[in-house]
């Protein structure tokens, strides 16, 4: 029997939405039933998310246009899309040729439309996708992101989420970018929290990329203990189309990344490479599903988690393999780190293959430091709390060394130094 | 003073005595081999010296460089001048060869007062050690040991060692998984390290290494005690007859 919706969520689902009036009506009805997941459900049963249900949170009153991000990140001439508390505060004028940038409020009914049928569609049986379904009930503030068909766009693209502004706030923005034929797009994903408010973000980015067009999705989760964040990415793909995607989560109290990626062209390729640092009482998790609906299409997954404290990390990845799609190459690698003994990671792949002729592969590991590296780094004079500091920032330095872009990775391998510096690296060793 | 004095060094693992009483002294300047069958002691015995947790010393002393060494922690014995070059180097992928190189080396000046070295310095001296092992510069941004061949790996540890100059070398097997190119690169390694100021132990199994690094001293390690002790005859010995027979005359 499920509790249906929270009456404080009840009483904030709005009477006009961004997505299409009969889409918006439907997801209504559906959430009314559906409610929020919880530890009964199959893909929660890790992850608490009675913070959320017992947040009573509200929608955003409106802020102002004032709050800048703490963190810069160095990154050459971005476009910035900024969203305090969900609220979009206007595209910038600047856009170069080939990039069209549009409020999502401003959309017309077809890209709106668009932007609320993502693939594979949420399904109304499933409780995993009662977030989503909530987002599209819910959703006014978002936008759009339209690279033409053969532009290249040099300059990242940063959606700058900024959210515990204001005093228990939740959002539910909506974004869509569409890479038309043989374009190329960065997107980065700045996610920070301002204030020290507790928030609820839950937000939803549907991607869709044409035939040969390529686009890298950067997601960063910073700073920010007080967070709660349900995000989660759709991306579909054409004929030889590339999508990589790459999620580091630092921060945040709560936070469930899910991915929904349909290979749906031959030719296609994704890469979904993840970080996830839950330390203290955070809770890191990413969901990510890869659908190869076609033939001759491939994904390379490679996750790694390293839970310190009292922090858990949670991945589940599933690759689904459709009947007809033959010659597929699909790897999945999990390797995580347990630093302390309250720490806890839960990692399960998934694979669901129906078609004969494929390779595909998997391998979960989760372990403590390697014991015989600690002690060889030590017979060399380094301390045991720095050679500690090592093992672990190169553990994270084999998923940031994959980001493509060269200063964002030496950013955040500094960063990883100097939040190792703060944590306390010397007394674990129970060998 | 010997530079390394162990005296009736009994050491267990899982409660299991596999040194039995070893008593050994090692002066700067010299070059010691110890010999051994499989099982007789031979890695424990340099687990021991390194401070490998999981190794229990239950009876007598061990005294480096006036230092008694068996209360000193691992890095510890290292910025005091023990290096211990391993049979199996580990692969450490993420962490740079070149910034393992730089911390091994920083740690060590600032044990002994200096500053940290200046980077140009450090390039120049660590590009001259590459190149005179047979190495290429590109190693030095790779992951330590990561997907190196064996001969990499134990290049790559005599590298270390001329980086570091350590007082007391100390080599577990390194001529393990060699072929003869690499083993002639790695002996002239050792031999350059040899000096008035330095001891050097090299733990093998076999005589093949010693053909290349002349020791002054030879040792034989059997069930976790020293049966005999020669010069270097004493090595050519073991070759042409086998343990068998030495063990013998021992007994």
């Amino acid at each position: 029997m499920r509790q249906g919706l929270p009456d404080w969520l009840k009483t904030a689902l709005p009477q006009t939405a961004a997505a299409p009036a009969t889409i918006a009506r439907t997801a209504r009805e559906q959430v009314e039933t559906l409610g929020l997941p919880g530890l009964r459900d199959e893909e929660w049963r890790w992850t608490n998310i009675r913070a959320i249900q017992r947040g009573n949170f509200s929608a955003p009153a409106g802020v102002g246009a004032d709050i800048e991000p703490a963190i810069r990140l160095p990154l050459d001439n971005p476009l910035r899309l900024r969203f305090i508390d969900g609220v979009f505060q206007g595209v910038p004028n600047d856009a170069p040729e080939g990039l069209t940038l549009t409020a999502l409020a401003d959309a017309d009914e077809a890209t709106r439309q668009a932007a609320f049928s993502p693939k594979p569609a949420p399904s109304v049986e499933n409780p995993n996708d009662a977030l989503v379904t909530l987002n599209t009930a819910m959703a006014r503030e978002g936008v759009v992101i339209d690279v033409a068909a053969n532009a290249t766009i040099e300059r990242p693209i940063v959606i700058e989420w900024l959210d515990g502004a204001t005093e228990s706030v939740m959002s539910h923005p909506r974004v869509l970018v569409r890479l038309g034929q043989s374009a190329k797009a960065t997107v980065v994903e700045h996610i920070e929290t301002v204030g020290d408010q507790p928030a609820w973000r839950n937000s939803v980015i549907v991607s869709t990329i044409a035939a040969n067009a390529a686009l890298t999705h950067i997601a960063l989760g910073l700073d920010g203990a007080s967070r709660l964040a349900t995000e989660r990415s759709f991306a579909s793909l054409e004929r030889d189309a590339r999508y990589h995607s790459y999620n580091v989560q630092l921060g945040g109290q709560m936070i469930r990344r899910e991915y929904d990626i349909h290979v749906g062209g031959s030719g296609a390729h994704t890469d979904l490479i993840g970080l996830m640092m839950p330390r203290g009482k955070q809770v890191l998790d990413t969901h990510t599903r890869i659908t190869h609906a076609a033939a001759d299409t491939t994904s390379n997954e490679h996750y790694r988690t390293i839970a310190d404290d009292a922090g858990r990390g949670i991945f589940k990845g599933r690759i689904l393999i459709e009947e007809d799609a033959q010659r597929i190459e699909a790897y999945q690698s999990s390797n995580n780190l347990i630093l302390s003994d309250n720490a806890e990671i839960d990692a399960k792949p998934e694979l669901e293959i129906y078609a004969d002729d494929v390779s595909c592969s998997h391998g979960a590991t989760i372990g403590r430091l390697d014991q015989e590296a600690l002690f060889y780094l030590r017979t060399r004079g380094v301390p045991l709390a720095e050679a500690r500091g090592l093992l672990i920032a190169g553990f994270a330095q084999e998923v940031i060394d994959e980001i493509p872009l060269v200063e964002l990775r030496d950013w955040l391998s500094i960063r990883l130094e100097e939040r190792l510096g703060e944590q306390d690296l010397a007394g674990h060793e129970t060998e | 003073m010997a530079l390394l004095e162990i005296k009736n060094l009994h050491a267990e693992i899982d409660g299991k005595e596999i040194l039995k009483g070893i008593n050994l002294s090692i002066n700067a300047g010299e070059v010691h081999a110890i010999m051994g069958p499989n099982g007789s002691g031979k890695s424990t015995l340099c687990h021991v010296l390194g401070g490998r947790d999981g190794y229990e010393v239950t009876q007598g002393t061990i005294t480096f460089d006036g230092h008694d060494l068996l209360e000193m922690e691992t890095e510890e014995r290292a910025v005091a001048g023990m290096l211990l070059g391993f049979q199996h180097p580990v692969e450490i992928p993420g962490v740079k060869n070149i910034y393992l190189l730089k911390e091994a080396l920083n740690a060590k000046r600032e044990a002994q007062g200096l500053d940290e070295i200046d980077t140009f310095t450090f390039m120049k001296q660590v590009r001259e050690l590459v190149a005179s092992m047979d190495m290429d510069d590109a190693f030095l941004h790779r992951g330590v040991n990561a997907g190196f061949s064996g001969g990499e790996k134990k290049r790559n540890e005599i590298l270390q060692m001329l980086l570091l100059e350590p007082k007391l070398a100390l080599l577990d097997e390194t001529d393990s998984g060699l072929d003869i190119d690499a083993l002639k690169v790695v002996s002239e390694g050792i031999n350059r390290m040899r000096g008035e100021e330095r001891g050097i132990i090299l733990v093998t199994h076999y005589q093949r290494l010693l053909n290349y690094v002349e020791p002054d001293f030879v040792h034989v390690l059997y069930k976790g005690k020293i049966i005999k002790s020669g010069d270097k005859t004493l090595a050519h010995r073991l070759e042409a007859e086998g343990y068998q027979e030495i063990l013998e005359e021992a007994s």
